[in-house]
């Protein structure tokens, strides 16, 4: 199979699980008791309002009808109302948050780097910390070190993420004092402020992470430090520090860096309790906003928007072991 | 978790001959309920006020003011300093500018920004008027009332300097009628004349209800007398929008301000920044005093971090004030440490009751009703509410403070807070109670739930079967509000009218005209007997006949336990400690944004 | 979803399998952490099971109110929370119930969700798994695409859509087991498909099936004992990642409803009481934090002690969103 062949399954792939999830998100919040048309319907609320919101909204059409129109919308953009009032949804448009008189993609744009700043600050932290915690635990096997990170690690992975962000919270922010305790202020605005306000949640988050990604760096490298091949570099003469780091370590890594990559592409997608804890207006938060108003086209647009990323994630890694692994290309997937 | 909520249909009213009386705004429930008014976008479900007295400003004494902890609104207002920057803590994601789609309550957000035809001012002792705002007086009406003419003040611009006109305020008013724009407050709509089947200016209609014979003056001609349209132009749809800046894409957003504020910077579901507007007249205005230079609304907070912040009281957190209900936990720390003087709490405003569906199956039995008002423990709602803080036991109807409001007891509506179980159980023995449970749905954030749950265990101990069932608000409105009501037995729900008139505590929660359809009579209770008495009291152009009809009305409904009145609510709000000159009126039991100062 | 490491995992069950129980036992006794982690956990276990013989022997449950023990504000009126002989672990504000009877009754629903989750998880994985890695072709295809979808959709937000759309008489714990063991089988159903390509290609299945066996003679009596151990590992691991997603659910206020006792609901709720009434926080913390480790550390233990190599690559795949 050439690469080519190779990257257009993957392509198709994307696009089926987004026409899958964006119809499954249709049909799942059209089915909710809720009527979203009562946001649009003014008070008082009458029967005819109703039915005029509902018509404007295009709620009155069948759920395929209406996941249809969004697919189309993604493609070509879409527009609402009646002439002379028209709104203009540009594409790709994932529909036109009612409620926020806004095209949903604006909305996310809007809210990204909120998202991509507390992803991306936490994922580096934890990467580091937890490759570093894990190698080194792996290296002194056995010793007081060793178990000491195995306990921290463990405890980690078991301790809830919302109650130890709320216990920080407590602890540094109000008695402490030490760092903001709620908001998000944009870089542009002010680098150092940006990164005070995001520094509780990337501790947070990435301690609680590392402790996943120190547990397996540990297994793997320890695994691959009892292979033949580093038995054979030993033996060659090659330092340490060397068949560790050169070796050992680079082998070890390429099962971290897919888990790596696949928790980055779920976190952009947003991070719903974290971002709730410390009141990040990310789009986790929109999404659980648009849940509890039944905002429907917000719903859809931002679960089709997280959805691809992580797909888009998937596939990256999928493309660079591709790469990497002829066997993977050749039998299709290593699964 | 809405920032748009809604509130209670209002009735029709005829004119009356000027009085004393004005029909009061039901409040919105909601925030009652949740403990956390969804401000900036809150409404507070106007209802149409019917027969107050026309050009007079309607001082209404304040009659709660004995009800309100030391170091508050009583006190002298401290003078108005100018400067510095203001910053409003809220839970909203996002702030609606676009008055057509709107539900926000004269003194709070768009009232920084959008003046309209008349707007609210309160006053030191707690008292809220109607004053007139971009008119020069609160409305002169036409002999049979059904016509009300307006003159512009001298000197209106808009924000980039061109003059406020009498087609502005026209424009702004009709564009409310367009489908792409509604949501918004909508009594207008029914009031005016020839507006059925109007759909907004887009499509080059007119509404021609309204006249403008010069730039200055407008006319509104209504369907029939009205006395309280000074009411109805003090709401959102009345300010001024140009139409050649009109973009209801972008207006939610970027309004063209009249107000003494201008929208700056809008950062998407994190904040937004007013900054002073060189085109406002401070000597045309006397709602707003416009301390602030800078006023920065902090979106998407928690309320139980709102309320930690404004306690904690460090850095620019004392330049804040926070725009959401302090909820009970953070009641019970301010009342332990030093913010206590920084916590400021409404007089007994709202009515909170259960409802009991009378359509239900066993519960159309007004003996079995009877037996859930005395099941009831109203001493447990009320520590879920935030103990004594939170209000006093409710048992009438009519709220504390409406004059003619009268006490009365029926054997049930007085007894002990903590219920009285045997005769309940008896009673419902001799009724001859199924058993059925009984679902108990509500709104389904934190504060409803701990009080839901007080009322469950307090039914329980007399026999009865509840099941709470916690409902999104959106759904939980529907269930309510429209359809058929199958969908419940029980529910929580709060009320409060805005102005002292039993006539809002009574029509909208009891008038069978507002059983379903988007209206809040969520007992959907009908009785021939009251809907006549309410429509007599209604009628009735003599204060203190009025008065002892509505007393009647009051014991007639509750005579028949449709709800359990629980307690009267009051609010509680935080402030930081250089802010100033926060006062929370009577009515509506919100703080009054538009005269917060800063200290130097 | 790509390169999947668990084809180590086949090697060394595969040996262990044939290595035998006694190595098996003797290498868990030994490790005290997975020893003292299965011991909690088989004492939480007692506790759900006697929850309700527990607080009635007692005398306490977690629906009573107690206004007496609380102050005007509704926070509890004693210190420490309200600790008292009456309330061992101090009461619940605004309501006086004692948080004694609440976590012992919470432990109901925590570990009937997180077990019952998790074997909903581990049967539909190890089905979907089976069948993938046996049959192979559009099969295959059919449950990798059923997994890239599910590994799509925000399992949170699913979850709160899905609770909000069932209808009220529809049991709130059933819809909680379904809704998270039905968000968490991707990753056992991974691993089975390949620990099931690699039976399937060894010898003794071959032979079975050139004597003419069928399919699924095959698969129950060759393949699947064969993969019991790694299900089992699997299994452990994933208990306490549902046991946290309910407890999530509840924080979130989607969880069963009050006033069913719920560990995660009143952890949502103590943090906000931290300030006045610290001990609120401490017991079903605790409780909630202590029967997560010890499925950790018994999930290890066991893992390990079935790859005596002390490694094993294990991906784990939390279970989706509750970070």
């Amino acid at each position: 199979m050439t690469f080519v062949r190779f990257l257009a399954t993957r392509l198709a792939t994307l696009a089926f699980v987004l026409l899958t999830v964006s119809f499954l998100t249709y049909a799942i919040f059209v089915l909710l008791p809720a009527d979203p048309a009562q946001l649009a319907c003014g008070r008082p609320c009458t029967p005819e309002r109703l039915e005029t919101a509902r018509a404007y909204m295009g709620l009155d059409r069948s759920v395929v009808e209406q996941w249809w129109e969004f697919v189309r919308g993604v493609l070509t953009g879409r527009t609402f109302g009646s002439a002379g009032a028209t709104v203009d949804c540009p594409r790709p448009c994932l529909g036109y948050s009612f409620a926020h008189n806004t095209p949903v993609t604006e909305l996310i744009v809007g809210r990204i780097g909120v998202t991509a700043s507390l992803a991306i600050g936490a994922a580096m932290l934890w990467l580091v910390l937890g490759v570093g915690a894990g190698a080194v635990a792996a290296v002194r096997r056995g010793t007081v070190l060793d178990r000491g990170l195995m306990v921290a690690a463990i405890t980690g992975v078991s301790a809830p993420s919302y109650l130890v962000g709320l216990l920080g919270i407590l602890l540094f922010g109000f008695t402490l004092d030490m760092v903001p305790v709620s908001g998000y202020v944009p870089f542009r605005d002010s680098p150092v402020d940006w990164a005070w306000h995001l520094v509780l949640p990337w501790s947070v988050l990435a301690l609680l992470s590392a402790a996943v990604y120190t547990r397996l760096t540990r297994s793997q490298m320890l695994e691959e430090l009892g292979a033949p091949y580093v038995r054979t570099a030993r033996a060659k003469g090659i330092t340490e520090e060397r068949v560790v780091t050169r070796h050992a370590l680079r082998n070890a890594a390429i099962p971290v860096v897919t888990l790596f990559a696949l928790d980055l592409g779920a976190l952009l997608g947003g991070a719903v309790i974290t971002e709730r804890v410390f009141s990040m207006p990310g789009l986790g938060a929109l999404l659980m906003e648009a849940v509890g108003r039944t905002d429907v086209p917000l719903l859809v647009g931002v679960t089709v928007f997280t959805a691809a990323v992580v797909v888009v994630a998937n596939l990256a890694v999928d493309v660079v072991h591709g790469v990497l692994d002829p066997r993977v290309r050749r039998g299709g997937r290593a699964r | 978790m809405s920032p748009v909520t809604r509130g209670p249909e209002r009735p029709h009213l005829s004119f009356r001959t000027p009085s004393f009386r004005t029909l009061p705004y039901p409040e919105d429930k909601k925030d009652h309920m949740n403990n956390a008014p969804r401000t900036p976008h809150r409404p507070s479900g106007r209802a149409v006020a019917a027969g107050i007295a026309v050009a007079a400003m309607l001082a209404l004494s304040a009659c709660n003011a004995n009800s309100r902890p030391a170091g508050e609104a009583d006190a002298e207002p401290t003078a108005v300093q100018q400067g510095g920057t203001l910053r409003i803590l809220t839970p909203s994601d996002a702030i609606n500018w676009d008055p057509a789609t709107s539900q926000n309550l004269a003194i709070t957000t768009l009232g920084l920004v959008e003046r309209r035809l008349t707007s609210w001012k309160t006053n030191p002792d707690g008292s809220t008027e109607v004053v007139p705002d971009l008119a020069t007086d609160t409305g002169t009406p036409s002999d049979d009332g059904a016509s009300w003419t307006f003159t512009l003040k001298d000197g209106l611009a808009f924000e980039d300097g061109t003059p406020v006109t009498s087609a502005d305020v026209k424009y702004s008013v009709e564009r409310s009628f367009a489908p792409e724009l509604s949501g918004g407050l909508s009594y207008h709509k029914n009031l005016l004349k020839g507006a059925d089947g109007y759909n907004g200016p887009y499509q080059g209609d007119e509404l021609d209800s309204i006249e403008t014979p010069d730039d200055k003056t407008l006319v509104f001609h209504l369907d029939s007398a009205y006395g309280d349209w000074p009411w109805i132009v003090s709401m959102p749809a009345f300010g001024a929008v140009p139409e050649a800046k009109d973009d209801i894409r972008t207006y939610t957003t970027q309004p063209v301000a009249t107000g003494p504020y201008r929208v700056a910077e809008t950062v998407e579901g994190t904040s937004v920044t007013l900054e002073r507007n060189p085109e406002w007249d401070p000597s045309t205005d006397e709602a707003r005093t416009a301390g602030p230079d800078s006023v920065v609304f902090e979106l998407s907070q928690d309320e139980t971090v709102v309320a930690q912040r404004l306690i904690a009281d460090s850095g620019d957190d004392a330049s804040a004030f926070g725009g959401s209900f302090v909820p009970p936990a953070q009641l019970a720390q301010v009342q332990q440490g030093p913010a206590q003087d920084r916590l400021v709490t409404s007089g007994p405003g709202a009515l909170a009751y259960l409802a009991i569906n009378t359509e239900a199956e066993g519960l159309d039995d007004v003996d079995v009703r009877r037996a859930v008002s005395l099941a009831v423990d109203k001493n447990a709602y009320r520590v879920a509410a935030g103990g004594e803080i939170a209000g006093d036991f409710a048992t009438t109807l009519v709220t504390p403070g409406i004059p003619g409001r009268e006490e009365y007891s029926n054997g049930v509506n007085d007894a002990a807070p903590e219920g009285d179980v045997e005769r309940a159980e008896s009673l419902l023995e001799e009724a001859g109670w199924s058993g059925r449970q009984l679902r108990l749905v509500v709104q389904d954030d934190a504060p409803t739930l701990a009080r839901a749950q007080a009322v469950q265990q307090g039914l329980e101990r007399a026999g009865l079967k509840v099941k709470i069932v916690p409902q999104a608000d959106d759904v939980w409105t529907q269930t309510v509000t429209q359809g058929d009501g199958s969908g419940y037995d029980l529910t929580l729900s709060s009320w409060q009218p805005d102005f002292p008139s039993a006539n809002g505590n009574i029509q909208p929660l009891f008038h069978s005209s507002q059983v379903g359809g988007g209206g809040y009579n969520l007992a959907r209770y009908t009785s021939p007997e009251a809907d006549d008495l309410i429509d007599r009291a209604t009628q009735a152009t003599d204060p203190d006949a009025a008065a002892a009809l509505w007393v009647e009305a009051d014991q007639l409904v509750l005579g028949d336990a449709p709800v359990v009145p629980l307690i009267y609510t009051k609010n509680s709000f935080l402030h930081g400690s250089k802010v100033e000159n926060f006062r929370i009126p009577d009515f509506p039991a919100y703080p009054n944004y538009l005269q917060v100062s800063l200290a130097p | 979803m790509s390169l999947d490491r668990s084809d180590e995992l086949v090697a060394t069950t595969a040996s262990s399998a044939t290595a035998g129980r006694t190595g098996l036992w003797r290498r868990l006794a030994h490790d005290r952490f997975a020893l003292v982690g299965a011991v909690v956990v088989v004492a939480y276990a007692l506790v759900a099971l006697a929850a309700p013989l527990i607080t009635r022997v007692l005398g306490v449950d977690p629906y009573t109110y107690d206004l007496d023990a609380l102050g005007p504000t509704g926070a509890p009126a004693g210190p420490l929370g309200g600790i008292s002989a009456e309330h061992w672990f101090g009461v619940e504000p605004l309501s006086g119930r004692d948080l004694f009877a609440i976590v012992v009754m919470g432990s109901r629903t925590s570990l009937l969700v997180g077990l019952g989750a998790t074997v909903v998880s581990m049967v539909v994985g190890t089905v979907l798994g089976l069948v993938a890695g046996y049959f192979g072709g559009w099969v295959d295809w059919a449950v990798a695409r059923l997994i890239d979808v599910l590994i799509g959709l925000p399992a949170l937000v699913f979850m709160i859509a899905v609770g909000a759309v069932a209808p009220d008489w529809f049991p709130r714990l059933l819809l909680l087991v379904l809704v998270i063991g039905l968000f968490g089988w991707s990753s056992v159903a991974r691993v089975v498909r390949s620990q099931t390509m690699a039976l399937r290609a060894s010898g003794f299945v071959r032979a079975s099936q050139a004597l003419g066996a069928s399919h699924g003679h095959v698969l129950l009596r060759q393949v699947l004992p064969n993969l019991a151990s790694t299900v089992v590992v699997f299994a452990t691991i994933s208990v306490p990642g549902a046991i946290g997603a309910e407890a999530a659910l509840s924080f979130l206020g989607v969880g069963v409803p009050p006033p069913t006792p719920s560990w995660g609901r009143s952890i949502g709720d103590a943090v906000t009481w931290f300030a006045v009434d610290p001990v609120y926080l401490l017991f079903p913390g605790l409780a909630l934090f202590g029967v997560t480790l010890a499925f950790n550390a018994f999930g290890d233990g066991l893992r390990d002690a079935l790859d005596p190599r002390g490694g094993g690559s294990r991906r784990r795949r939390r279970r989706g969103g509750s970070r």
